[in-house]
């Protein structure tokens, strides 16, 4: 499958924060049955959600210039189910940042229930170029946050 | 590609155990991560050691009872790349048979650690045949 694990950037404040949608649909291919009712998203998955919204934040920060690659997570709690068709809200704050680091917070909810808190999420922050042409990273970026003011 | 482990190498309920995973070049994931530098996505190589523990906690029971409810103390300290046998190792604390350590390594070099992974076990619905 693509690991493309944001749909929407539906809101942004420079330096501080980032919110991201990520549909869920039945047609993806991770589903995994669980003892109880039915399919569920790896959990790792969504903390990767958390991790994709942070990484648009840096592109958006630094007009696509950097990009975030995980190096700890220290502390991340798994709350709840994600099931098919689930919405999922992704809330990425900057805790602390400089020219070679971030060190990001979070929640991912479905609706009003947490599904996600992680905290403390430090990533090292790369040149976009070395994993991707930037000019097709620039088009992925402007068609997920069109819907920004 | 995501949760699946290629063989179990040793398991020994509640204690511990091995396993391996082979990340190929075929994999459809690098066409998106990423397509200049592809490397294994390192949330799953923390699914790998959910997936681990889980043999390890559901002995001859169903694994899919067991699930993360937390993992803390990561650390990512060499990409996975295509072409990589990555052996994972879980071992249950002592005092606490649903917590593990879990390491991944790559030619004998440590990629990845989990300091305190957490599992739970979920509860069938009433009526079902969990």
């Amino acid at each position: 499958m693509l690991f493309q694990l944001t749909d929407r950037i539906v809101d942004y404040q420079p330096g501080r924060s980032i919110r991201a949608r990520k549909l869920t649909s039945r047609a993806e291919p991770y589903w995994r049955e669980s003892a109880d009712d039915g399919p569920v998203m790896p959990p790792p998955l969504v903390l990767e959600t958390l991790c994709q919204a942070g990484a648009w934040l840096v592109m958006l920060d630094t007009d696509v210039a950097r990009r975030a690659a995980l190096l700890s997570v220290s502390d991340t709690r798994f709350s709840g189910p994600v099931r098919p068709g689930d919405v999922l809200t992704v809330d990425a704050t900057v805790e602390s940042s400089s020219a070679e680091r971030a060190v990001m917070s979070g929640v991912v909810r479905v609706d009003e229930r947490t599904v996600l808190e992680a905290s403390d999420v430090m990533c090292a922050l790369v040149d976009t170029a070395d994993l991707d042409d930037p000019a097709v990273t620039r088009r992925q970026l402007e068609a997920l946050s069109g819907d920004l003011p | 590609m995501i949760g699946q482990l290629d063989a179990v190498r040793s398991l020994t309920p509640g204690v511990g155990g091995t396993a391996v995973r082979n990340v190929t070049s075929t994999a459809a994931i690098f066409a998106t991560h990423f397509p200049r530098f592809p490397v294994l996505p390192g949330v799953l190589v923390i699914d790998d050691l959910t997936r681990l523990a889980a043999l390890v906690l559901a002995g001859d029971g169903p694994a899919e009872r067991w699930v993360p409810a937390a993992v803390a103390r990561v650390r990512f300290r060499h990409y996975v790349r295509p072409g990589d046998v990555v052996e994972l190792t879980v071992q249950a604390r002592n005092d606490d048979p649903s917590r593990f350590q879990g390491s991944a390594v790559v030619d004998g070099t440590t990629v990845t650690t989990v300091g305190d992974l957490t599992m739970t076990r979920t509860t069938a619905p009433p009526g079902g045949q969990g």
